[in-house]
């Protein structure tokens, strides 16, 4: 079984942010995550999700969405 | 750290730790040694040298040979020195007339029944019986052969590594006592008395039908040619020997291989080793063969496509072709189209050069290592937790270990030395606490006591760190003083709100982890109230979804224990290859630089730059699996791997085959044809351990050094090969020797600042940190604070992988590894280590097997929602109901066909340690497994061809 790069991307983001939901305040989970994003992921695959993010972006759950947004400005 | 003693001297009793001195008289020498020590270790440090035969000095005093009498003043009789302390004014005597007689009668007594074929003996110039006749001055032996003898006992030569001839047996029993006390096996014993004893493996079976694990102890405590190497009968005794470092797992045994000329006769584990203190394993001390294995590549090759045959080339076509192909890829693609591995099992030196490579030749940081899929969350964790990514302890600390919790690891098989060190210290009274699926070898210690198993499910282990750390707080276990002044407040408050809640309870989480409530909290009490307790995890912790989250929640376990920072305690990740912690400590990561420094820290970043000439992009790179989906989607088009095997280590094989197919240009660099190999364009000679010089670092952060003891079958270093591929690329560089690529590192890594080659001369080993604050190295980390400054607890929310059973998929795989095998099996398939594993095979519940008809020896069909493959069935209680098992040393075995693509979610690890899968019992091989076959047989034809073309031909 095979899969779309871009499906990969946005279920481990989506994996990122369900393991980071627990730090009470939105605001801080959605910076862990868009943290962890900036830290650990290669340029084109932030480029990648941010334009998905912003062509359609359904696929993210909300805090991926959010943290995905934070990252919009540098790789949009 | 310094040696004090002459590791290559038999002192014949082992070493008193105490502190108390006593001063004694030996033969007019006064000598000072610590209360405890014996009269013969005494004498020994005085290089008195008194005559013994059962005494060597990694084994309990036993004193039955009575060679080493001496006459003590004052007392009556002739005590045997061995068994006999040392103490303050005692006079000793271990020369006289007296004692001279009786030496030379027991040595009668033991030669009257050895056969006198000295000169024709394996052993003759190693033999300590040979030697004491001499010390002892024996010149007749008036008992002669007619009588009851032993002579013609039948040897056994089962073992494919060692012969046992009790023909020579003298029954001193320093091999059944090696076999308990430092092996921990229990495997042989004395049979009968008197006349009649003999030495007898298991129930009496031969050597390697019984409980033997092959280790060598008795081998090399033999002192006789009862027990010998098959090699030293067939090649004669050593010349000269090179002291060196295993190059299996990440215990990282030191040994002297005995040579020669440029010929390995033996590996002998060195006691001057810190790590393995003189013990070894079947891997490191028999399985070096493939060293010289008819399969090793000899020569580079090249070809254009991977439907050709090889073409047998120089060294500067194969380097020239492959730098070419980046170069023209890089120029069609862009620059980061191309990247590549670096190996765990290659020198530091090689690693830091592959990166430096990647980084500043290929002017990308699309680097990884195999650490991806092993211990990459427990970089992500323990730097988080701990400020450092790496274990905290020595081995050897575990001496002081009054609790161990071990989980998903098993080290009895995986890192077999420590194992037998944690066997002694469990035999000494220390608890043990296994977390793990499977009831693993550690749990059948001989002697152990008061063992707790919690036989969790596979992809629950968050859940029950979560209640053990429950336990800890809700019962009032934790050092308050220790998080108070070691711990960060703001993090520990917010983790001990959370982790105090009552769905982190054992009994909230007892549903899901499988482990009754009772036991976890009783597993939690023992650790917390042990006075020491350590942690010891593998990839059991780390191979999971949630990998990351539980390094974290066995590192809050210790912060809240107040178990860090001192001998006995900490956090011990049990690395596996030889040199990932030091891949990991070289920047092989995409996102580090050596010395796990990140890629965006403009200071860090800075210098490096200056010391490469070069820019380097601030962005981190690709991982692995990025890379893989990269190359399916057409953006990634060339790699660079050097030893490592990601065709089959990789998990969804299918998955990891069509990304190398993808590729249009793999460069491969290995000592075999193996099966990333078999998707290669360019194939480039790899060097063994034994052919280059270097370190490896170990799982206690310790850096040993690698030496050269021949020469490179293809005629060169792995680390030159890079050189000269990189200097093709035009990026410059310029070593002569792997110490000037150690001075490069020590200049821009601050945990490595003090460390030189001249340094591990004069130290034999360092461990990192070693620097300005720490000149000698950090045995022990985090004694005083943190590199982050305080502890930082971790908030650890159980999240169920969605790798899950349902009724399609029913059953949970879990895969590991055994004993005789190594990681892919490349090397150690290559071995005689076959004779105890040549089949990986599907371990299956009693339970399961009758729910589907399945008896042991059936073909079995495994699928998963990745493929299928089929294995041969042992029925086995080692796992729970619902649970199946296997190991991945053969690559046809396609044990990864159906592992998925499920991952940590912080690092991308691979959750390899849970698939859902179904079982049913099948007549052929997998589609995959044919498929398999055919390529593999094609590839090899089209590398035979290549052999047996002449250089420079077929262009």
């Amino acid at each position: 079984m095979s899969h779309s790069q871009l499906d990969q991307l946005i279920h481990m983001a989506n994996q990122i942010a369900d393991n980071n939901l627990h730090h009470g305040d939105e605001a801080e989970s959605v910076q862990i995550v868009s943290n962890h994003l900036m830290r650990f992921w290669a340029r084109t695959m932030k480029q990648q999700i941010v334009a998905y993010a912003n062509s359609d972006g359904s696929q993210l759950t909300p805090l991926a969405r959010k943290a995905v947004d934070e990252l919009a400005a540098q790789y949009g | 750290m310094l040696q004090y003693f002459d590791p290559n001297k038999d002192y014949g009793t082992p070493a008193s730790l105490s502190e108390k001195q006593v001063t004694l008289e030996i033969d007019g020498v006064e000598i000072s040694v610590p209360e405890g020590t014996s009269v013969m270790r005494a004498a020994a440090l005085a290089d008195i040298n008194i005559p013994k035969l059962c005494a060597t000095d990694n084994l309990d005093a036993f004193g039955s040979c009575r060679l080493c009498a001496v006459q003590i003043d004052g007392r009556r009789g002739l005590p045997a020195s061995c068994t006999t302390p040392a103490e303050q004014g005692m006079k000793v005597t271990t020369q006289n007339e007296k004692l001279g007689k009786l030496r030379r009668n027991i040595m009668e007594l033991y030669i009257s029944d050895h056969p006198l074929d000295c000169l024709t003996c394996p052993s003759n110039g190693d033999c300590e019986l040979q030697d004491m006749a001499g010390a002892v001055g024996l010149r007749e032996v008036r008992y002669g052969f007619e009588g009851n003898n032993h002579l013609e006992a039948e040897k056994d030569k089962s073992n494919p590594y060692f012969t046992f001839d009790p023909s020579k047996c003298i029954v001193c029993s320093r091999c059944v006592r090696a076999c308990e006390e430092v092996q921990g096996t229990f495997a042989l014993t004395v049979d009968g008395r008197g006349f009649d004893s003999k030495i007898a493996a298991g129930q009496d079976e031969d050597f390697l039908d019984s409980d033997c694990v092959s280790c060598g102890a008795c081998v090399q405590a033999c002192p006789t040619s009862t027990l010998i190497e098959n090699n030293v009968i067939d090649m004669g005794q050593p010349e000269h020997s090179v002291v060196t470092t295993c190059a299996y797992c990440g215990v990282g045994c030191s040994f002297k291989a005995d040579m020669k000329g440029d010929q390995v006769v033996r590996m002998v584990p060195y006691k001057g080793g810190e790590a393995n203190q003189g013990h070894s394993c079947v891997k490191g001390r028999f399985a070096f063969g493939y060293a010289t294995h008819k399969d090793r590549i000899k020569e580079p090759m090249i070809r254009d496509s991977i439907d050709q045959p090889w073409r047998k080339v120089s060294w500067e076509e194969a380097i020239s072709f492959a730098a070419t192909r980046l170069k023209e890829v890089q120029a069609k693609y862009g620059r980061e189209s191309i990247g590549g591995i670096t190996s765990s099992r290659c020198t530091n030196e090689e690693t830091y050069l592959v990166q430096k490579l990647i980084r500043a030749g290929f002017g990308n940081n699309n680097t990884d290592t195999c650490a991806r899929v092993c211990h990459s969350p427990t970089g992500y964790g323990l730097k988080t937790t701990l400020g450092e990514s790496a274990g905290t302890q020595t081995f050897d600390s575990v001496k002081y270990a009054d609790a161990m919790l071990v989980i998903g690891a098993n080290p009895t098989d995986a890192h077999p030395v420590f194992g037998s060190m944690m066997r002694r210290r469990l035999r000494e009274g220390a608890k043990l606490i296994v977390a793990d699926p499977r009831k693993i070898d550690l749990l059948k210690t001989p002697h152990l006591k008061d063992a707790i198993h919690l036989p969790l499910r596979p992809g629950t282990n968050v859940a029950l760190v979560n209640s053990l750390a429950h336990v800890i707080m809700s019962e009032g276990l934790e050092d308050k003083q220790f998080i108070a002044e070691r711990c960060d407040d703001k993090a520990f408050q917010k983790w001990q709100a959370f982790i105090r809640e009552e769905r982190n309870s054992p009994e909230a989480m007892q549903d899901i982890t499988g482990v009754a409530a009772a036991d976890v909290r009783q597993a939690a009490r023992v650790y917390a109230e042990a006075g020491n307790g350590a942690i010891f995890y593998g990839l059991g912790v780390t191979e999971h979804s949630q990998g990351s989250t539980m390094v974290m929640g066995i590192a809050n376990l210790a912060l809240a224990t107040g178990n860090i920072g001192r001998e006995g305690v900490g956090v011990n990740p049990l690395r596996g290859q030889n040199n990932v912690q030091g891949s990991c400590d070289m920047g092989s990561f995409p996102h580090e630089l050596p010395g796990y420094q990140h890629v965006a820290d403009d200071e860090a970043r800075g210098r490096f730059e200056k010391v490469w000439g070069v820019e380097l992009d601030h962005e981190p790179g690709l991982r692995i699996p990025n890379m893989f989906d990269s190359a399916i989607a057409g953006t990634f088009k060339a790699m660079y791997v050097q030893g490592e095997d990601i065709a089959q280590s990789d998990p969804n094989t299918q998955h990891v085959e069509a990304a190398l197919k993808a590729l249009e240009c793999l460069v491969v660099q290995d000592i075999f044809l193996n099966e990333t190999a078999k998707f290669a364009h360019v194939l480039l000679p790899g060097s063994t351990f034994l052919e280059k010089n270097g370190t490896f670092t170990n799982a206690e952060r310790r850096i040993n050094r690698v030496r050269k003891v021949m020469p490179p079958l293809a005629g060169k270093e792995d680390w030159e090969v890079t050189v000269e591929l990189s200097n093709a690329l035009g990026y410059e560089m310029n070593y002569s020797h792997p110490s000037e690529i150690m001075d490069e590192i020590a200049s821009l890594t601050p945990t490595f600042t003090g460390v030189s080659y001249e340094r591990l001369e004069e130290m034999g080993s360092i461990q990192w940190p070693c620097n300005e604050d720490h000149p000698d190295g950090t045995p022990i980390m985090h004694e005083v604070d943190f590199p982050i400054g305080k502890g930082n607890f971790a908030v650890t929310e159980y999240v169920a992988t969605e790798e899950r059973s349902n009724r399609r998929f029913p059953l949970l795989l879990t895969t590991g590894r055994i004993l005789s095998q190594y990681n892919v099996g490349a090397q150690t398939r290559r071995t005689e280590n076959q004779a105890w594993h040549d089949e990986d095979v599907l371990e299956v519940h009693p339970v399961d097997a009758e729910d589907r008809g399945i008896q042991d020896g059936d073909w079995l069909g495994i699928t998963s929602r990745s493929g299928q493959t089929v294995l041969r069935a042992v029925v086995s209680e080692r796992m729970q109901p619902g649970v199946v098992y296997t190991t991945f040393h053969h690559p046809g075995s396609g044990a990864n066909v159906i592992t998925t693509d499920s991952s940590d979610w912080a690092t991308n690890c691979p959750e390899y340690k849970v698939t859902a899968v179904q079982v049913e019992k099948v007549s052929q091989p997998s589609e995959w497994q044919k498929q398999f076959e055919a390529f593999t047989e094609q590839q090899l034809d089209f590398l035979e061809k290549g052999r047996q073309q002449p250089a420079g031909a077929g262009h």
